[in-house]
């Protein structure tokens, strides 16, 4: 089985609250996602900083919503699941590969993204078409090595994939409400009602100096 | 990093895992999260989970005899855990009543409350509750939860908003699903953040506020959440479960304590924590219990509540009324305990009422904190993600009237020589 692994040295998240009903505009049939109460789900955002990949090193932003992982018996239960509904990268080569293998949604443009450290905060900004498009903050907590299974599902056309993702890394989780974001309004968060993302991360998670594996992707029979 | 990588190897699988990963999954078969569940709970469950259902052996007064769930001894511990604000529910004259009433009607209610259900004394214990609460009605639920999510889910609909504070307590939410409107969540006692979300948003709305919550034991901001809710033309409910029969000047609630009984529109509230007994109930207006009786779906589809707890909650309520000088002793014991505390450098957050998180902040150590806490003779119950957010771990007190001041200044000592000893207090 060969696995397609990504170094990266930091890959910050946060989680933000959004009404169920802009996840559900933004999933495709099939897919369900996750409550945090009811009639609010998550939004996340993960920005990675690669150090070494098949196509070198770049910085990539992935925009998801939290869904309800599969369950199969017999096979490890995985810690999470996201749908990206839009990914960006700084290298055309990144973004080329990550279409033809993971079948990922993109950005069709190369995005600026720069990393911001400040004290024991990292910020992210993210610009398209020389614009702001993004800029998040997550702040540290104590740091464990972590390795944990994620599910990545994408659609593309008529078929439906999954990818199981292994991240490793020392990791900083926590719910302390100190990171935010600001979303712009941007041809490249108009799946989003932006003013109804709650901007403070109710969890940050920061990982660094880890790799993210990705397992052969899986076609899924759709609906 | 090879010490590192050592580590991580003995972590199992499950190590970082909660019940939160185990609520969804997708498949083809709904059993499918059992084997995982079962492997995670098998391997949780010693290493602190055990300390949750440790069954009592006996009444859930100051010092209670509880089975410890690890060894299977039975210990007597001093106990903080149990809601009996007020030490009621095993007074002689609550038990006395609930023999009688046994003696008189028997076990159980034997119908829903429509239909053959309903006894002489449910109407009793309702028309006491409403004149205690100054009201002109009451509605009796099974329960404090079946009174939220049968209330709510009477008078709101699809197609109405339900704004509710962001730690509502679980039966809130279920009334809000049940009720099949659109739920907002504001930030916690936030009035700031409700006008926000109350904002532009038309037809029938609720805002579901409770007294004292039950995680923080702060008290809700009520003239300030009455008053944006009034702007904006949305009617009031008050879950005040863990306030009522202790707050204002004749324990009808924190809405009395503020003075804002009048303009708070639907006052709830439970049996089964100051007057230690169980069952819920609401009051308002006769028409408005008139409608309650005919849709609350949660009071109506269930059997009525058993006749000798009924008695025995009469004779509880008549004690609250006859004798206030509990509620003063409650909160002498209150002021007690944050007096300690605080001399101690013990975090009990926000509280301002008899419901005290002490403040762990380590999710890893909790468990640890609370077994520790439980082998010198405390019973309490710690609390984690994700009832609580990550890194909130606390250790849930409460304080009765009936303990005396030896109970409560064991209890500060125990607790501050473990946190002191776990590293967690100065
Ligand atoms: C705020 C609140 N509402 C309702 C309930 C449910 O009450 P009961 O235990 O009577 O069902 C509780 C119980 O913990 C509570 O804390």
């Amino acid at each position: 089985m060969s696995l397609t692994r990504y170094g990266y040295r930091n890959a910050i998240s946060g989680f933000f609250e959004f009404p169920t009903d802009n996840a559900r505009r933004i999933l495709p049939a099939g897919l369900e996602p996750v409550e945090l109460h009811h009639g609010t789900s998550i939004f996340s955002m993960t920005v990675f900083d690669f150090t070494e990949s098949e196509v070198g090193a770049y910085g990539e932003a992935v925009m998801s919503v939290i869904v309800v992982p599969l369950v199969k018996p017999g096979e490890r239960l995985p810690k999470s699941a996201f749908y990206p509904y839009l990914v960006a990268t700084t290298t055309r080569a990144a973004r080329e590969h990550a279409i033809e293998r993971w079948h990922l949604p993109h950005w069709m443009e190369d995005v600026e993204i720069a990393f911001e450290p400040q004290g024991n905060r990292l910020t992210a900004k993210v610009a398209a078409d020389g614009a702001p498009v993004a800029e998040m903050a997550v702040g540290d907590y104590s740091w464990n090595p972590v390795s944990h299974l994620y599910q990545s599902f994408m659609r593309d056309g008529d078929k439906s994939y999954l990818a199981s993702i292994t991240m490793e890394g020392e990791q900083s989780e926590h719910e302390e409400e100190t990171g935010r974001v600001r979303l712009h309004e941007h041809a490249f968060n108009k799946d989003l009602a932006v003013s109804e993302v709650y901007d403070v991360p109710f969890r940050e998670i920061w990982m660094r100096n880890g790799a993210q594996t990705f397992q052969p992707l899986v076609q899924l029979e759709t609906a | 990093m090879e010490a590192a990588h050592k580590k991580e190897e003995r972590k199992s699988v499950f190590s970082d895992y909660d019940y939160s990963n185990f609520y969804y999954g997708a498949g083809d078969d709904p059993v499918n999260l059992l084997g995982p569940f079962r492997e995670w709970y098998q391997e949780a469950k010693p290493n602190g989970y055990y300390l949750y259902s440790e069954p009592l052996s006996s009444a859930p007064a100051t010092h209670v005899q509880v089975r410890n769930g690890k060894t299977g001894a039975v210990h007597d511990l001093l106990n903080l855990a149990s809601y009996n604000y007020l030490g009621i529910s095993y007074r002689e004259e609550v038990k006395q009543a609930a023999i009688e009433a046994v003696n008189k009607y028997g076990l159980g209610a034997s119908g829903s409350p429509i239909l053959s259900g309903t006894f002489d004394i449910h109407e009793e214990l309702a028309r006491e509750v409403a004149s205690f609460k100054a009201k002109d009605a009451a509605i009796l639920f099974p329960t404090g939860y079946s009174a939220n999510v049968g209330f709510i889910s009477s008078i709101m609909r699809s197609g109405d908003t339900i704004f509710c504070d962001q730690y509502s307590h679980a039966s809130i939410v279920d009334g809000a699903i049940l009720a099949k409107s659109k739920t907002v969540f504001f930030r916690h006692n936030n009035p700031l953040d409700l006008e926000r979300k109350l904002g532009g948003v038309r037809g029938k709305k609720l805002v579901v506020v409770e007294g004292v919550y039950s995680m923080d034991g702060d008290v809700c901001v009520l003239p300030e959440i009455v008053d944006v809710a009034k702007r904006h033309g949305a009617r009031v409910l008050i879950d005040e479960a863990h306030s009522t029969f202790l707050f204002g000047a004749n324990g009808r609630g924190v809405a009395e304590h503020f003075g804002l009984d009048q303009e708070v529109d639907f006052h709830l509230g439970t049996f089964s924590k100051s007057l230690g007994g169980q069952g819920g109930f609401v009051c308002g207006g006769r028409d408005l219990i008139d409608y309650v009786n005919a849709f609350g779906r949660s009071r109506f589809f269930s059997c009525n509540l058993a006749p000798p707890l009924v008695a025995g909650l009469r004779a509880g309520l008549a004690i609250v009324e006859g004798e206030p000088e509990l509620r003063a002793k409650l909160w002498s014991n209150v002021a007690y305990m944050r007096r300690r505390f605080a001399e101690e450098g013990i975090d009990i957050g926000k509280s301002t009422s008899q419901v005290m998180p002490v403040l762990v902040n380590n999710d890893a150590k909790v468990f640890a904190v609370a077994e520790k806490i439980q082998d010198r003779g405390l019973y309490l119950q710690p609390v984690t993600y994700p009832a609580v957010p990550k890194h909130k771990s606390r250790l849930r007190i409460s304080v009765s009237a009936a303990h005396t001041e030896e109970d409560l200044e064991q209890a500060v000592r125990v607790i501050a020589s473990v946190l002191r000893e776990e590293g967690i207090c100065r």
